[in-house]
């Protein structure tokens, strides 16, 4: 029994690997407080990759409702954020920490 | 992969070295973690059962995202039985690992660390670990983790325990969002209890965050539970609020 918990971790964790890489990449930079591009076309029934470069001091927080992800990016560094697959549709995402003006959404299509 | 390792190394010392049913209070951890992220964390529970005293559980938390993959929170725990008076119960310290980023595998995963210190020495100390799984469905979350629980250096025989705890929740508004969750126990892990002794309650969860503006955000989730099994209280109402800044 105790061989059978521990061989059911091992699966999950190394078969879930196997899903990564190969996603298509695309770039999202965050300056003076906003994203740019501030909106982004990715192809819709693909998982992808956002790339976030933070060129900014501080840190700010990639938050998006629609798409079901937060991920605080400190200031002067880069995230990588999965997505996808989406159904076709608008997925708007903000800046958290400076939601006035770090505004975006993903169209897919 | 120093999360991984780490991982590793903590279910085996775990399954050698127990699973207890769910306090009042507990609550369904989801595995990601949140970089410099600090929060306050209050959590209060209530358990009713006919023919037995009232169970109540509380505890105040002070949390803090360490790196982008690990996660630590130090609670103080109290509780009450019946009419008595309100006691502290114990001190704990929640260790949460990342193991991928959200949408990165095909679930999403993370793996838990609790040691608690209780009040009572007698009960000696408590380890509980276990991993912790997220699967979304376009608007529909759903989570699942299985946690080990052990009492170490206590007067009682140690036995390790095997409990879960889940929730699936329809992503409606940020500030609303509802669903359901369930939380039980079944005993030692290889040991399980028979059906009718084993722990299982589940019930109606309601979820949302709301902006306070900056960093500031106020976290919050409820839900009442109801028996699914003979040995469960008759209904829990359970609930925690996280204010992030």
């Amino acid at each position: 029994m105790r061989s059978r918990l521990l061989l059911l971790v091992a699966v999950l964790l190394t078969s879930t690997t196997a899903y990564a890489g190969g996603e298509p990449e695309f770039a999202l930079t965050i300056r003076d407080h906003k994203f740019s591009p501030s909106e982004i076309t990715v192809p819709a029934g693909v998982k992808l990759k956002l790339i976030v470069d933070n060129q900014d001091q501080g840190a700010e927080e990639f938050d998006s409702h629609a798409l079901n992800r937060e991920k605080v990016i400190p200031g002067k560094s880069k995230a990588t954020i999965f997505v996808g697959p989406l159904a076709p549709g608008r997925y708007p995402f903000m800046g958290e920490f400076n939601a006035t003006t770090a505004q975006g959404v993903v169209i897919a299509q | 992969m120093r999360a991984r390792a780490a991982v590793v190394t903590l279910l085996i010392a775990a399954v050698y070295g127990p699973v207890a049913y769910a306090d009042p209070d507990d609550y369904v951890s989801t595995p990601a973690v949140e970089y410099g992220e600090r929060e306050v964390e209050l959590r209060f529970g209530t358990a009713s059962k006919s023919g037995e005293d009232r169970e109540s559980a509380g505890s105040i938390a002070l949390g803090y995202g360490v790196t982008p993959w690990w996660f630590i929170e130090l609670y103080g725990r109290f509780n009450r039985a019946g009419s008595n008076a309100t006691r502290f119960d114990a001190v704990e310290w929640e260790n949460k690992f990342q193991l991928s980023e959200p949408g990165e595998w095909f679930i999403d995963a993370g793996f838990l660390v609790e040691i608690e210190w209780p009040h009572d020495r007698a009960e000696g100390y408590e380890l509980r670990i276990g991993p912790l799984f997220q699967k979304d469905f376009g608007l529909v979350q759903t989570n699942f983790n299985f946690l080990l629980e052990r009492h170490f250096r206590s007067d009682e025989r140690e036995v390790t325990e095997l409990g879960y705890q889940w929730q699936m929740k329809y992503r409606w508004r940020p500030d609303f969002e509802f669903g359901a969750q369930g939380f039980g126990g079944v005993g030692p892990w290889n040991d399980w209890d028979a059906a009718r002794d084993q722990s299982h309650t589940l019930g109606p969860a309601v979820f949302g965050k709301l902006p306070l503006g900056g960093r500031q955000v106020l976290k919050y989730n409820a839900a009442l539970l109801f028996k699914a099994s003979s040995a469960a209280p008759d209904r829990t109402f359970r609930m925690q609020v996280e204010y992030e800044f």
